[in-house]
């Protein structure tokens, strides 16, 4: 099965994590999920759920000027993206337990 | 650590944003704003990696990611035309295209080139019109007729056109410029090919040099060759004489001499007087008598003394005088009147 496509469904659970270990800004937080085994993951698709999180209010956001380039924009979690994380964590391991346990119950 | 960047992957950047751009160009400006600043912050990082791989390769198509881009923030999807990936394909044609060696290389020899083509320029800029108006004595320019004045004029031009060359211009003045220059050379190219087939306009028409009065062994020509005399008549059909006949441009028409007869007798031209006793070489018909001093192969004794009009057939006129209907056989007594006259002279 192409990994792509579970991946659209948890980035959200997957972005908020990787945040929630420390501030990462757009291409520090796709290299984040590309070394944790997420190596599928598209730069397009973490800079749009950053934004679309950063809109729900999930995250907040800030700038960190830079002498070697273009200044960094910067992502932290706040209150509401942890319990969103909450959420959709207790939903995503509800989720993986019942594939789990289809996938190693014998077929009936 | 901030390797320095090739010109080329930085023009590879900009394209891709711009495309990109364009991909979202439905979206609020704000929204697309945001996108595009995590976008270029995002080349730039993958710039500062260093590593030769095409942005394309790495994102996508600018239209995939922008695709992606709108999914995993929850937008819209473009509802506006959809580009083909045809177009993609070309982009992705043309930017190939751009990075082969070869054009590199054709680059660099037309940088190198640009001067001469300045110094051409200015040389095109005095001489084009000069050899549209036919001032030009090759390859000096002689406008308004005058050399001297071509041989100050080209230098300056062409100091000109390189002082133009050096400077930064703006991009429109640019543009400008590379148009002007691309009609200069068109032009010039169509006159010089033109110029070298030009000759062939002379042929068919009297000559090409113009005098005030047309002179020449043959100034009068028509598809059967030259002509030697010209038979008016006048519309009721009664053969004229000492007709005065002018061109366009009023200068006097002169025909040719004829100097072989069918009957191979020799004649002469006896030309109409004006009353000073000068010749009127405009007047017609001219007047061709048997030559007095004989010559020519047959026995003058058996030539006519008179070359009469040929047989004409005219024209009816819508009636407005009556003897319109007796006019073709009238032509051909009338004639010989006049020449029997002058040859007793």
């Amino acid at each position: 099965m192409d990994a792509s496509q579970l991946l659209k469904g948890v980035l959200d659970v997957a972005v908020l994590a990787v945040v929630r270990q420390s501030d990462g800004y757009g291409y520090d937080v796709v290299r984040r999920l590309r070394t944790a085994g997420l190596e599928g993951v598209g730069d397009a698709s973490v800079y749009g759920t950053l934004r679309r999180l950063y809109q729900a209010g999930a995250l907040t956001s800030y700038v960190v000027p830079s002498d070697e380039g273009p200044h960094r924009k910067y992502y932290a979690i706040n209150d509401r993206g942890r319990s969103v994380l909450e959420d959709s964590g207790k939903t995503w391991r509800t989720f993986v337990d019942a594939v789990d346990g289809l996938l190693d119950g014998a077929p009936a | 650590m901030t390797a320095p960047i090739a010109p080329g992957a930085a023009q590879e950047a900009r394209d891709y944003l711009a495309d990109v751009d364009r991909e979202l160009a439905d979206l609020p400006a704000e929204e697309r704003a945001a996108l595009l600043e995590d976008l270029e912050a995002h080349l730039a990082a993958l710039a500062e990696e260093g590593d030769d791989c095409p942005i394309v390769i790495r994102l996508g198509s600018p239209a995939a990611y922008a695709e992606e881009l709108r999914a995993a923030a929850g937008l819209p999807v473009q509802g506006s035309v959809r580009p083909s990936p045809r177009r993609d394909e070309v982009r992705r044609l043309l930017a190939r295209v751009e990075a082969h060696p070869v054009t590199g290389e054709v680059r660099r020899l037309w940088a190198e080139l640009r001067p001469a083509w300045w110094v051409l320029r200015g040389y095109l800029l005095i001489a084009l019109p000069c050899a549209l108006a036919d001032q030009w004595d090759f390859p000096v320019p002689a406008p308004l007729g005058s050399r001297v004045l071509g041989l100050l004029l080209v230098p300056a031009a062409i100091a000109g056109s390189v002082a133009l060359g050096r400077r930064q211009l703006t991009p429109s003045a640019t543009r400008l410029l590379t148009v002007g220059g691309s009609v200069l050379a068109l032009l010039s190219f169509v006159v010089a090919v033109g110029g070298t087939s030009s000759p062939s306009y002379d042929v068919g028409y009297a000559t090409p040099v113009v005098y005030d009065q047309a002179v020449g062994e043959y100034p009068l020509v028509s598809r059967y060759g030259p002509v030697t005399d010209v038979l008016p008549y006048a519309a009721d059909g009664t053969p004229l004489e000492d007709v005065l006949l002018y061109d366009q441009d009023g200068r006097p028409l002169q025909v040719g001499l004829q100097e072989w007869w069918a009957d191979g007798c020799s004649r002469v031209l006896r030309q109409p007087l004006a009353a000073d006793g000068v010749p009127v070489p405009h007047a017609f018909p001219q007047t061709y008598v048997l030559d007095p001093a004989g010559g020519g192969f047959a026995d003058p004794a058996l030539c006519d003394a008179a070359a009469g009009r040929p047989e004409v057939s005219l024209p009816i006129f819508p009636a407005t005088a009556a003897p319109a209907t007796a006019t073709p056989t009238a032509a051909a007594p009338a004639a010989p009147a006049a020449p029997t006259g002058a040859a007793g002279d």
